[in-house]
C-alpha cells in the first residue's frame, strides 16, 4: 500500500516570544490586544524596553506621554526603546 | 207559574241556539238578526253577566277536552322526514280549522260582552277575539307532549332543504334527484312545499302560536345548519377568509327564510309591524353570533395546523382576529393552542428544528392575530421553557440563522432586520391609536417590550441571555472555518454584520478577529510558499496553515497526537519560516486539527480521500508495517488505547485494515482478490469524507466547568474558615463576594453540581447536608 499525502493543511496559534504573559500596564495577554485596539497581532505589537521589560506598543506609549520623565514602569530605569 | 217556566225554557233554548258551546258542539245557524232577539232576552233579563262567563267556561272545558287533545295527537315520534311533514302540517290545518269554526260564535260573544259593561277582562285581554287566542294558547301548551319537536323539526328540515336549494340553484345541472325534496325533477315536490310551508306558517302566525312552538325547534334547527355549514365550508383550507361568505349566507339564505316564516311568505316584513321586524331582528343578532360563535370555535380547534401553514393561511388568522372581537373566546383560544402544542410539538419524538419552526410561524401567526403580544406570551411560555431543556437549542437556532437556503427563514428574518433597522421612524405620533392592554395580560411586562420584540430576539430569549448565544455562534464559527477546505470568508462576513446589528459590537468582536486569522493565514500563507528555505522542505506536498489567535476562539479540546516525523519536519520549516517572517513571534500546533488530503493506493484500489490529522498518521504507519496492535499505535502515536479503538473503525470500515484478532490490526491486501470484495471493478474510485463531524471545541459544558473553577479558592477558603458549611450559606457568600465581575453568576443549581463533582474526586465532604473539606 502506498500512501501519498497531496496536502495537509495544520492548525496552530501564534503567540509572542515574551518573559510574560501579561501586559504590565493594561493587564490584558501579550497576545490579545491592549484595551483600545480591536485586533491583536500585527496591528497590536510589543516592543521590548532596554530594560527587558515589554508592553503594547499603545499602551508604554501612552504611559510615556502622561509620565513627566521616560521611566519604565516596572523598574523605574529610563525608558528606551531596545531595536533588536 | 208554568207559562213562565215554558218562557224560560224556550228563552234558555234560543241562547243554547245562538250558542251551541253551552251543549259542548259549535256549529249553529243562527243569523244576525235571529241572535239581535237573543240578545234581547238575555239583556231583557239583565243575565248577561252570567251568560257570558258560562260561554266562556264551556268554551274552556271544550278546547281542552277536544281541540288540544287531537292537536297534540298528531305529534308522534315519526322517524320519516316527509311524514312528519304532513303529520304537522295536517295538525295545523285542523287546529285552524277548528278554531275558525269558533268565529260566528266568538262575534255574537263581543256583542254579549259589549252589553255586559262590567269591564271585566276575558282571560287576560278587552278583546273578545283576543282572549279567545289566549285561551288557545295556554290549553295547547299546558297539554304539550315530550316529543312534539320531532316533527316540527322534520317540517322545517324539509322546507329549509327547498330553500336553501333555491339559493345555490347553480349546481343542479345533471342531478337527476331534485336536491330540495330528493324527489326526481318529474315530480318535484318543491313547489308543493313552498305552498304547504308558507300556508302553515300563515296560520300559526294568525294563532300567534309560531313563536311559541316553533320557537326554540327553529333556533336549535337553524344552529345546527349553521355548524354544519361552516363545517362542510372551512374543512382544512386555511388559504380562503370564508367570514364574510358565510355572513352572506347567514344573511341571505338563513335570514330570508326566517322573514318568509314571520311574514307568511312574502320576502320582506311589513314595514309598519314594528314586532315582527323586531323578532326578526333578534333573532339575527342571536343567530350571527351563533355563527361567529361556532366558526371561531372550529378555527380554534385547527389553530395548530393553521399556524403551521401560516403565510398562506393568513385570511384564516384575518377571521379568527375579526371573530375574536365578536366573541369571548380569547381564554379557549390560549388554552386549546397551548395544549395542542403541548401535544404535537413538546414531546422528544421531534426534532429541535422542527419546534423552532413551529416556534416562528407561532409568532408570527400569533403577532398578526393579537398585535398587543399578550397571547403569544401565554402560549408560547411551555415551548419557551420546554425549548430551554433542550441541549441542541442554541445550535439549532445559531445554525438556521447562517444557514443559507430556501429553508431559512431565520437568516430572511435576520436579513430583514437589519434593513428595518435602517428606516426606522419614530412613532410617538401614533398616540391617539394607543390602546390598553388586554386583560390577560401579564402586569409586570412593559406593552412596549412585548411589542418590540422580534423573532430572533424572541428566540434568543428563550435561552436567557445574549451572551449563551453569542458563545454558541463562537463555536460553532470555529468548527465551520476549521473544517471547510474552502472558506467564503466573504459570506460569514456578512452575516457576521448582521448579527452585529443584532447582537452589538463588543459581543461578536471575537468572532471579526477569528475570521480575520482565516484571511490573514492565506496571505501568511502565501508569504512562505514564497520562500526559499520552506519550498526545499515542501517539495512532496503543498501545506497550508491556519494560524489562530488563541485568545480570540473558543478553548480548544485538549487532545494529543504524535504525527509522523516528515510532518512534524515539515511544520518546524513552516514555524521558522513563520518567525523569521513575524519577528518575536511563534506558532505552536495543535496537531490533532486541520485536515489532509490523501491518495492512497492499494493494489488495485485507488482511493482519494480528505481525512482529519488523526486519521491520516494512523494509515500512513501501516504503511510501513502491516500489522500493528493498540498497544504499538499507543508508544508512537501518544493517544489513548481507548480513542485509537474507536476511531480505527473509520478504515475498517472503507475496508483498508481489518482486526485480526483482539487489539491486533492488520492491513488488508488490495491484490488479494480473495479478501477483498470489491475486485469486481478493477478500479475503484471512492472518495467519501472523513465522518467525524463532532466539535472540536471544548463543550459549552466544559467551559463552564473551568469558569467554576474560580470559585474554589473562595470556597476552600470560606471551609477553611467556618470549617462546615451548607450549600445556600456557600451559594450566598459567593455571591457577595466572588461574583463582581460580569459573566460569573452561578446558580444554586449549577453550585450544587460543582460542588459535587468536588465531592466525588474527594477534595470536599458532604456530610449531614453540610459541605467540609477533607481531614489531611
Amino acid at each position: 500500500m502506498k500512501v501519498t499525502i497531496k496536502s495537509w493543511t495544520g492548525v496552530a496559534t501564534w503567540r509572542w516570544v515574551a518573559n510574560d504573559d501579561n501586559c504590565g500596564i493594561c493587564r490584558m495577554p501579550f497576545d490579545s490586544c491592549c484595551p483600545d485596539c480591536k485586533l491583536p497581532g500585527d496591528d497590536c505589537p510589543l516592543v521590548w524596553g532596554a530594560c527587558s521589560h515589554c508592553f503594547h506598543i499603545h499602551c508604554i506609549v501612552k504611559w510615556l506621554h502622561s509620565q513627566p520623565q521616560q521611566q519604565c514602569p516596572m523598574c523605574r530605569q529610563d525608558w528606551k526603546f531596545n531595536n533588536k | 207559574m208554568s207559562n213562565k217556566s215554558i218562557d224560560l225554557k224556550l228563552y234558555w233554548n234560543k241562547i243554547n241556539y245562538a250558542f251551541p258551546i253551552l251543549n259542548d258542539t259549535i256549529f249553529s245557524d243562527c243569523t244576525g238578526s235571529e241572535y239581535d232577539e237573543v240578545q234581547q232576552i238575555i239583556t231583557g233579563m239583565g243575565i248577561q253577566v252570567k251568560i257570558r262567563d258560562l260561554i266562556l267556561i264551556h268554551i274552556e272545558k271544550y278546547l281542552r277536552q277536544h281541540v288540544a287533545p287531537s292537536f297534540w295527537s298528531k305529534f308522534v315520534k315519526v322517524d320519516e322526514e316527509v311524514k312528519g311533514f304532513q303529520l304537522f302540517k295536517s295538525a295545523v290545518n285542523d287546529l285552524y280549522e277548528s278554531v275558525s269554526n269558533f268565529s260566528e260564535m266568538l262575534r255574537r260573544l263581543s256583542i254579549l260582552n259589549s252589553s255586559c259593561c262590567d269591564n271585566k277582562p276575558i282571560f287576560g285581554e278587552k278583546d273578545v277575539i283576543l282572549g279567545f287566542k289566549q285561551l288557545i294558547r295556554a290549553t295547547l301548551l299546558s297539554q304539550l307532549p315530550l316529543d312534539y319537536h320531532v316533527i316540527i323539526n322534520h317540517f322545517y328540515k324539509i322546507s329549509f332543504n327547498v330553500f336553501d336549494n333555491e339559493y345555490e340553484s347553480s349546481d343542479m345541472g345533471e342531478d337527476v334527484m331534485c336536491s330540495g325534496c330528493w324527489n326526481e325533477y318529474s315530480d318535484c315536490n318543491c313547489a308543493y312545499i313552498v305552498k304547504v310551508f308558507h300556508d302553515t306558517n300563515r296560520k300559526l302566525m294568525d294563532l300567534q302560536l309560531l313563536e311559541r312552538l316553533t320557537g326554540q325547534v327553529l333556533t336549535n334547527f337553524i344552529q345546527l345548519r349553521i355548524e354544519t355549514h361552516i363545517q362542510k365550508l372551512c374543512d382544512g383550507t386555511f388559504d380562503v377568509s370564508h367570514i364574510s361568505f358565510l355572513e352572506n349566507w347567514l344573511d341571505t339564505t338563513v335570514m330570508s327564510w326566517l322573514t318568509r316564516i314571520y311574514c307568511g311568505g312574502s320576502s320582506k316584513p311589513p314595514p309598519d309591524d314594528k314586532n315582527t321586524q323586531n323578532a326578526i331582528l333578534q333573532f339575527k343578532k342571536k343567530l350571527s353570533y351563533y355563527l361567529y360563535h361556532s366558526y371561531t370555535k372550529l378555527r380554534i380547534e385547527q389553530l395548530f395546523n393553521i399556524i403551521i401553514e401560516y403565510p398562506e393561511s393568513q385570511p384564516a388568522v384575518d377571521d379568527i382576529k375579526m371573530c375574536l372581537d365578536k366573541t369571548d373566546l380569547r381564554l379557549t383560544l390560549c388554552k386549546r393552542l397551548q395544549s395542542a402544542l403541548e401535544t404535537r410539538l413538546l414531546h422528544p419524538g421531534v426534532n429541535t428544528t422542527d419546534i423552532l419552526t413551529a416556534y416562528v410561524s407561532t409568532i408570527r401567526a400569533l403577532r398578526h392575530l393579537d398585535p398587543s403580544g399578550v397571547i403569544l406570551e401565554t402560549v408560547t411560555k411551555p415551548v419557551r421553557s420546554y425549548l430551554r431543556n433542550r441541549e441542541d437549542t442554541v445550535r439549532s437556532v445559531v445554525s438556521s440563522l447562517t444557514e443559507e437556503g430556501a429553508s431559512s427563514e431565520l437568516a430572511e428574518e435576520l436579513a430583514k432586520f437589519a434593513a428595518e433597522a435602517d428606516g426606522e421612524n419614530e412613532k410617538e405620533d401614533a398616540w391617539d391609536e394607543w390602546n390598553p392592554d388586554p386583560v390577560d395580560a401579564d402586569p409586570k411586562v412593559n406593552s412596549n417590550d412585548r411589542k418590540a420584540n422580534d423573532i430572533i430576539s424572541m428566540l434568543v430569549n428563550v435561552y436567557g441571555s445574549k451572551e449563551l448565544f453569542v458563545n454558541e455562534y463562537r463555536t460553532l464559527l470555529a468548527d465551520r472555518l476549521l473544517a471547510q477546505s474552502v472558506i467564503n470568508t466573504e459570506k460569514e462576513i456578512r452575516y457576521l454584520e448582521l448579527l452585529k446589528l443584532k447582537f452589538g459590537e463588543s459581543q461578536l468582536h471575537f468572532c471579526e478577529v477569528m475570521l480575520k486569522d482565516i484571511s490573514d493565514s492565506k496571505r501568511i500563507n502565501a508569504l512562505i510558499q514564497q520562500e526559499k528555505n520552506f519550498e526545499a522542505a515542501s517539495k512532496n506536498f503543498s501545506s497550508n496553515a491556519m494560524i489562530l489567535s488563541a485568545q480570540f476562539w473558543p478553548p480548544f479540546k485538549d487532545e494529543n497526537l504524535e504525527l509522523p516525523e516528515e510532518i512534524k519536519q515539515h511544520f518546524e520549516a513552516y514555524t521558522k519560516s513563520y518567525e523569521a517572517l513575524k519577528g518575536n513571534r511563534t506558532l505552536s500546533w495543535k496537531p490533532h486539527l486541520g485536515y489532509v488530503n490523501i491518495k492512497i493506493e492499494n493494489g488495485s484500489k485507488n482511493l482519494d480521500l480528505i481525512v482529519s490529522p488523526f486519521n491520516a498518521t494512523l494509515i500512513m504507519h501501516f504503511q510501513n508495517k502491516p500489522e500493528w496492535t493498540l498497544d504499538e499505535l499507543h508508544q508512537v502515536m501518544k493517544v489513548p488505547i481507548t480513542v485509537l479503538r474507536r476511531k480505527i473503525t473509520y478504515w475498517q470500515s472503507t475496508g483498508l485494515i481489518s482486526e485480526k484478532c483482539t487489539d491486533t490490526y492488520v492491513l488488508v491486501d488490495g491484490s488479494d482478490e480473495n479478501k477483498s470484495n470489491t475486485t469486481t471493478n478493477q478500479v475503484q474510485e471512492m472518495i467519501c469524507e472523513d465522518d467525524e463531524t463532532e466539535s472540536v471545541m471544548a463543550s459549552a459544558h466544559d467551559q463552564r466547568e473551568g469558569e467554576l473553577q474560580v470559585f474554589w479558592s473562595y470556597i476552600v477558603g470560606m471551609l477553611t474558615n467556618l470549617d462546615s458549611l451548607p450549600l445556600d450559606r456557600i451559594h450566598q457568600m459567593l455571591k457577595m463576594f466572588a461574583s463582581q465581575a460580569p459573566g460569573t453568576e452561578c446558580s444554586l443549581q449549577e453550585l450544587r453540581q460543582f460542588l459535587d463533582t468536588k465531592v466525588r474526586t474527594h477534595q470536599l465532604v458532604l456530610q449531614g447536608g453540610m459541605y467540609k473539606l477533607p481531614k489531611t
